[in-house]
């Protein structure tokens, strides 16, 4: 029964890191109509960058972060400026297949770059904490990564409710012409949210690379996780999205425990599942 | 003298399509089964070598037709059709390893199989659309790829191998394996061009220019969109089939690869998406590149891919849109022309 | 004073306005009436910048600014309040002003003139801004359009489902609007009350101007024939 328990435990901690995998790509859906393809390939390229600093600097992969969040930031901003901007709200397909040409393009450099080898950032502190709760033993780690997950939705949440750019965020998720009518300026603010969402991403690959062997190609992994938990969650909606990562980690741990290499077939069936249930998501949004 | 649809042989149609003359008309139908005749004829002139390229060359074309049929036609962008070649070349290789057929009898049932899964998978899949269908066709992949991988009785990681090829010598297996390719390419573009030209054709296209206005008019937009999916699916899973009778082995990894889709996209956005012509003329540029430089290992991979991204923001109509902005052309009479209004000075004004 | 001057707008292949001059000075108040698909929403769209025109088409105090986008034109003191209303259902009525005053030219209509101004903001301030009756929502969204501070503020179908006392009070404010000082086009359905309303007017059918003239001394007959086309 405890191991039960410390499966479901441990499927929601794994479950609140999908959650912060699939932030970013709420905020870009939600805000720009816009799926990036790429977006695991950019989780993996923050693991990358993080995996730099760390050897040249020698610093801890967390404390890396000083760093990696600003060069994450700048990456999204200057690729919404040189790249998506052109397709944003273009036609159907111009967005997703332009990102999946970046997705090739973006694995094919990593891979140049850093070899197809997996690398790790496995350090010898964190990951080797666990607690033990009622006999139930919980990593340190995967508690940190949620708390960062809780704190960076959390965070999100106010920002949209309280900040100008939050309101525009909102105003153009609404309804895009009319807020440029309000004079909301496409170009730069969205280059700025692509900023906010890689920065998130950074935070995502960081945890991500210290508990995670990766490679150039596990890019599309995460990136349908992301996915799974954003369309779970409902369309448009940031807690729901958080949820639905809860759900996804639950539901590939347990399938590990009937069989050990079936966890993500798991937690793809329980997102179909739940499609045919619940097409619109656990958690609707209420229509205007 | 007014215009029809029944047109003289020199038409000027709104001074935007040009039908063939006469002479060229001739050319029309005679080139078409000489380009047919000699690419039958091949097996007792080619190589083997040429042969398995044009294999390849065949089933990436049919596959890269049915995402172009899709996409292009019916707006539905499938991240994941290779879920079909998997289901197709499995099909295939299980029906004829397990009843003990010949696989070119195998190969109708694995088409029908492909047909059958792909109407089941548009349950859950037509609940999404947009870029959300393009990504829930990719995690359907990706679930019968590890479901394969580890399903003990079709040979797992391993895969399986197909045990009724033996029975035929080399040379036939080669020229029989190039037949169905070439019926499976020639085929999929014969069934192309007779899908547009028809009714269901006429609502894709409606769709494709409106949705809004197609449903308002009563165009069956559900049907037309499912019917093009199973189309699609039976095309990638006949398709993949073939190709793994090619390669003698049918493993998930290989078979359910991204890479499929990832060719198949590559060459309709560079020829020239919801067009015909376009796959062609994409299929010819793809493996041109691929013979050129695929020795370059990744940085041919980032080259295509950055020539897709540059292709879909400069030219987004790819080659083909190109091309017709010099001279618009209707290789396959596909483009349905209004009768145009005769305009003669002492004609009644339309009211 | 902004002007057209021989605007042509089209939607791909279709052309919605040919060779359309109209003009409005600060402090006055000009009607467009038409039909529907006259061409009086494109002919707003072609001067704010949603639908491209040429350069020369458009002049603010005779400098050309057709085709510059929506966000150029807000700055350069041109605002829209679109047909519909289109609020921002996610933010609330304060949410909706602020943004545009954030976005807008600093001026004289700031948010607390315009709480002032309109005393029936401070009571739904925080309400979503669909959670408002249509005459509610028609001053939002002027003043919305206002919170940028604009000299010529264009209104479209202003007032279409509202209820007579609305269509007051919203006729009320864009006149302390003119009283301010900037230039108010609007479009009206109902031809008497744009007519009264009014300094001057101009009328649409199929995307020509068949007939302009002072609003008082508009012969009815006429205003119809050109309304009509019979």
């Amino acid at each position: 029964m405890t191991t039960l328990i410390e499966t479901l435990l441990n499927g929601l901690l794994l479950g609140a890191l999908y959650a912060l995998f699939g932030l970013g790509l709420s905020i870009s859906l939600g805000v720009m109509r816009m799926i990036n393809i790429a977006h695991g390939d950019l989780i993996v390229v923050g693991a990358y960058i993080t995996s730099v600093v760390v050897q040249a600097t020698g610093v801890h992969a967390l404390a890396s972060l000083v760093l990696v969040v600003p060069v994450m930031f700048a990456i999204g901003w200057t690729l919404q400026r040189v790249l998506l901007n052109h397709v944003v709200g273009r036609s159907l397909f111009a967005p997703i297949l332009v990102t999946f040409g970046l997705s090739i393009v973006v694995q094919n450099l990593l891979q140049e770059i850093f070899t197809a080898d997996t690398r790790s950032l496995r350090d010898e502190y964190i990951s080797q904490i666990g607690f033990d709760i009622g006999g139930v033993s919980v990593g340190l780690l995967p508690l940190l990564s949620a708390a960062v997950s809780v704190a960076l939705f959390a965070l999100t949440h106010v920002l949209i409710a309280n900040t100008h750019y939050g309101r525009q965020a909102r105003a153009v998720a609404d309804d895009p012409s009319t807020a440029r009518l309000v004079g909301v300026d496409d170009k730069n603010f969205f280059a700025i949210v692509t900023g906010f969402v890689l920065s998130a991403i950074a935070f995502a690959a960081v945890l991500y690379a210290i508990r995670t062997p990766f490679s150039p190609s596990a890019g599309p992994e995460r990136l349908l996780y992301s996915f799974e938990a954003v369309v779970l969650g409902g369309l448009g909606n940031l807690w729901g999205t958080f949820f639905g990562g809860l759900i996804i980690g639950v539901a590939q741990l347990l399938g590990a425990r009937v069989s050990s290499g079936l966890g993500p077939f798991f937690g793809h069936l329980v997102f179909l599942m739940m499609l045919l249930a619940r097409p619109h998501g656990l958690f609707v949004r209420t229509v205007r | 003298m007014s215009d029809r649809t029944l047109a003289p042989e020199f038409v000027r149609d709104g001074g935007n399509f040009v039908r063939p003359i006469r002479a060229l008309r001739l050319l029309n139908l005679v080139l078409p089964p000489a380009i047919l005749a000699n690419f039958i004829a091949l097996p007792w002139y080619g190589d083997f070598v040429v042969q398995r390229l044009l294999v390849e060359v065949f089933t990436l074309f049919a596959i890269a037709l049915a995402w172009n049929l899709l996409a292009g036609y019916g707006g539905m962008v499938a991240i994941g059709l290779h879920f079909f070649v998997g289901i197709g070349s499995y099909s295939l290789f299980a029906v004829s390893n397990v009843l003990h057929l010949n696989p070119w009898v195998a190969l109708p049932i694995a088409t029908a199989c492909t047909a059958v899964v792909a109407l089941i998978s548009a349950w859950p899949m037509f609940r999404l659309s947009g870029a959300y269908f393009a990504v829930g066709t990719w995690v359907l992949a990706e679930l019968a790829r590890i479901a394969m991988l580890n399903i003990g009785w079709l040979g797992a990681g391993a895969g399986m191998p197909l045990d009724m090829i033996s029975t035929f010598d080399r040379w036939s297996r080669n020229a029989y394996v190039y037949w169905s390719a070439l019926a499976v390419g020639a085929g999929s573009l014969a069934l192309a061009v007779v899908l547009l030209r028809s009714r269901l054709g006429l609502a894709l296209v409606s769709v494709r220019d409106s949705e809004a206005a197609a449903l308002a008019s009563g165009v069956p937009v559900g049907r037309a969109k499912f019917a093009l999916w199973v189309i699609a699916a039976s095309i990638t899973g006949t398709a993949g089939a073939v190709s793994y009778i090619s390669t003698l082995q049918v493993t998930p990894d290989a078979s359910f690869s991204l890479n499929w889709t990832a060719a198949a996209i590559f060459i309709v956005v560079l020829g020239g998406i919801g067009t015909v012509e376009g796959p062609i003329i994409g299929t010819f540029v793809y493996f041109v590149l691929r013979e050129a430089f695929a020795g370059f290992g990744s940085w041919y991979f980032i080259g295509l891919g950055s020539l897709a991204i540059v292709t879909m923001i400069v030219a987004p109509g790819g080659a083909w849109s190109l091309i017709s902005r010099i001279k618009k052309i209707d290789l396959f009479g596909i483009r349905r022309r209004m009768p145009a209004v005769a305009v003669q000075p002492d004609a009644p004004k339309a009211s | 004073m902004l002007r057209t001057e021989g605007l042509c707008a089209r939607y791909s292949l279709l052309q919605a306005l040919f060779d359309v001059s109209i003009a409005v000075a600060p402090g006055e108040i000009v009607a467009l009436i038409g039909s529907n698909g006259a061409g009086k929403s494109t002919l707003f769209r072609s001067i704010v910048g949603t639908v491209c025109v040429e350069k020369h088409s458009v002049l603010l105090e005779d400098k050309a600014i057709g085709g510059a986008s929506e966000r150029w034109q807000l700055k350069r003191g041109i605002a829209l309040v679109p047909e519909g209303r289109r609020l921002f259902p996610s933010l609330s009525v304060l949410e909706n002003l602020l943004l545009a005053a954030r976005n807008g030219r600093r001026g004289a209509w700031s948010v607390e003139r315009l709480f002032e101004e309109l005393p029936i903001l401070g009571s739904i301030a925080a309400r979503p801004a669909t959670a408002l009756s249509g005459g509610q929502q028609q001053l939002v969204a002027i003043g919305r359009a206002l919170a940028a501070n604009p000299s010529y503020v264009l209104c479209d179908e202003v007032s279409l489902g509202l209820s007579p006392l609305a269509v007051n009070e919203v006729y009320a404010l864009l006149g302390k609007v003119k009283s301010a000082g900037a230039g108010i086009i609007i479009v009206e359905q109902n031809v008497s009350r744009a007519l009264s309303e009014s300094d001057r007017f101009y009328c649409l059918q199929k995307g020509r101007v068949v007939l302009e003239g002072r609003s008082a001394e508009a012969d009815r007959a006429s205003v119809a024939q050109a309304y009509f086309g019979v």
